[in-house]
């Protein structure tokens, strides 16, 4: 019982946060001891076709709460004209669903996450070209 | 709304990098020959679509052939789909704004390739082109028909009634709005046979992607300078891939008055009628049940921005489709380059497009576009279709 108590612990740790056993996430971002590793289904994110983001938040302590993702180009001070959907998957593991980039260029994903009380922004990069 | 504590940016993913703008074959730098390939290559190919099927079906095609072309689907007898579609206009009319039964408030456009579009209508109201089949015919404006009078009509001619029974297993009949989504849905399967060919730009970028100089060579200077142009001037953001045109709405600057108090909201008013629209995507007629080409609908959302956005529209066979722009206030291809050249940031609304600026372009550099959109045109697309051939068993009315 404390053995598999120690290991439900480890896998909610920013340490090892991953998406699943095994699968290596195609972006990690960390902030303020929160961890989002990603990745996009399909693998490879193009102009003008609609993706998903399947997402694992980690953090010590409570759980963290991914309350929304979107994405915006920051140069073009323009977002996307569709609001992905969330669906939480269990285990600080989220889906979001409905994203398409219709440009070239530099993008920012934008994942909230709320976490003791606070919430979080952490913002990473994705570069269409 | 507590405060966002923390922006943490960090560069996780570069998806490809643009090679360092060394000078390459015919003067054209390696970033400039990356952006060049991206549109193309252009095949003769869409893939079926799923929320209609009829799609691809030969019977179908034919019926939306021969509907096409037949003004008795309108209220009055008077006004066919190919009456604004016109074949030898390339598939649009000509005029400034669209002509049916009363005049419309916006260019009419080319029905050309029109199965790739991601939204249909200048204000994307449509999300299939079953949908968009279906407005025209009810349109007080356009064709001014009802369901009960679609139904009439198929049951009345031998011919329609015989395809339509080919197509759709059972004789037109039942409720009225039935007959009214098959016939819309056979339009559809006709039109999307509507496709254009190659063009001078495909053979010159076809040539450039196998490295053959001697071939790319033989494009015109005035339209390789204006190719260069097109892709430094950021043309390609938005005119994007093999369509040139990403199928979403931008705000560029043209004027959205109406007159007598009137305004064209573009896609913010496109949006609320999509989502009031009983033969959307997310309705029952569409024939999707993997609820996979409903994804956009589901997912599209209307923002401040979206209010005098317009479709960015295909550039292809532009030499066959003048005038241009959503509402046809330019005659030629000359003022409409002319418009992002002398661009009146004024006109742009506060959420619009931050990544437009004028051009200021040269007479020179301004023939040189000119040379280059000229060459994205299929010189045959411009001609009637050749009828499908007839489907055994029908009469040919």
């Amino acid at each position: 019982m404390a053995v598999l108590a120690a290991a439900a612990l480890l896998i909610g740790s920013a340490e090892a946060c991953e998406i699943a056993t095994g699968v290596a996430p195609r972006g990690r971002v960390e902030t303020a001891g929160i961890v989002v590793v990603f990745t996009t289904l399909p693998p490879v994110i193009e102009v003008g076709r609609h993706f998903v983001v399947d997402i694992r938040v980690c953090a010590e302590g409570t759980a963290p709460v991914l309350t929304r993702l979107d994405a915006d180009m920051p140069e073009h001070r323009h977002g996307m004209n569709y609001r992905p959907a969330l669906t939480a998957k269990g285990e600080g593991r989220w889906l979001a669903e409905g994203l398409l980039f219709h440009m070239l260029g530099r993008w920012r994903l934008l994942f909230d996450v709320e976490h003791g009380g606070r919430r979080t922004r952490l913002a990473t990069d994705v570069v269409l070209e | 709304m507590r405060r966002l504590t923390a922006l943490v940016v960090l560069v996780v993913l570069a998806f490809a990098t643009l090679p360092a703008s060394a000078t390459g074959p015919l003067g054209l730098e390696d970033a400039e020959i990356k952006r060049l390939l991206q549109h193309g290559p252009w095949v003769d190919t869409v893939p079926g679509d799923p929320s209609n099927a009829v799609s691809g079906n030969p019977a179908a095609i034919a019926r939306g052939h021969r509907l096409f072309f037949d003004p008795r689907l309108s209220a009055t007898g008077t006004i066919a789909c190919a009456t604004c579609h016109v074949p030898e206009r390339g598939w649009a009319d000509g005029r400034p704004r669209a002509l049916g039964l009363a005049p419309g408030d916006r260019n009419t456009p080319t029905i050309l390739d029109v199965a790739r579009h991601r939204w249909f209508s200048w204000d994307g109201r449509a999300d299939s082109l079953w949908s968009q089949s279906l407005k025209p015919i009810i349109d007080p404006r356009e064709m001014g028909a009802s369901a009960e009078h679609v139904l009439k009509l198929l049951r009345g001619d031998a011919g329609l009634a015989c395809l339509h029974a080919k197509a759709f297993g059972a004789p037109p009949g039942g409720e009225p709005e039935r007959a009214l989504v098959q016939a819309s849905k056979a339009t559809a399967a006709f039109l999307e046979t509507m496709r254009s060919g190659r063009t001078p730009f495909d053979d010159f970028r076809d040539a450039l992607a196998r490295g053959d100089v001697a071939a790319a060579a033989r494009y015109p200077v005035a339209a390789r300078r204006g190719a260069q142009l097109f892709v430094k001037s950021q043309c390609s953001v938005c005119h994007f891939g093999p369509a040139f045109t990403n199928g979403e709405f931008h705000d560029v600057g043209v004027p959205n008055a109406l007159g007598q108090g009137r305004v064209d909201a573009g896609r913010s008013d496109g949006i609320k009628k999509l989502r009031a629209d009983p033969f959307n995507l997310l309705g029952p007629w569409s024939d999707d049940r993997t609820g996979t080409a409903a994804v956009k609908t589901r997912h599209v959302e209307a923002t401040h921005a979206s209010f005098g956005q317009f479709k960015t529209p295909s550039l292809r066979n532009l030499a066959h489709t003048a005038p241009y722009m959503h509402d046809g206030r330019y005659a030629t291809l000359r003022e409409a380059v002319r418009h992002y050249s002398d661009l009146d940031m004024e006109r742009i609304h506060t959420h619009g497009e931050q990544l437009l600026r004028p051009l200021k372009l040269s007479p020179s550099e301004i023939d040189d576009l000119v040379a280059f959109l000229e060459s994205l045109t299929d010189p045959v697309a411009a001609r009637a279709p050749i009828a499908p051939a007839g489907v055994e068993g029908c009469p040919a009315s």
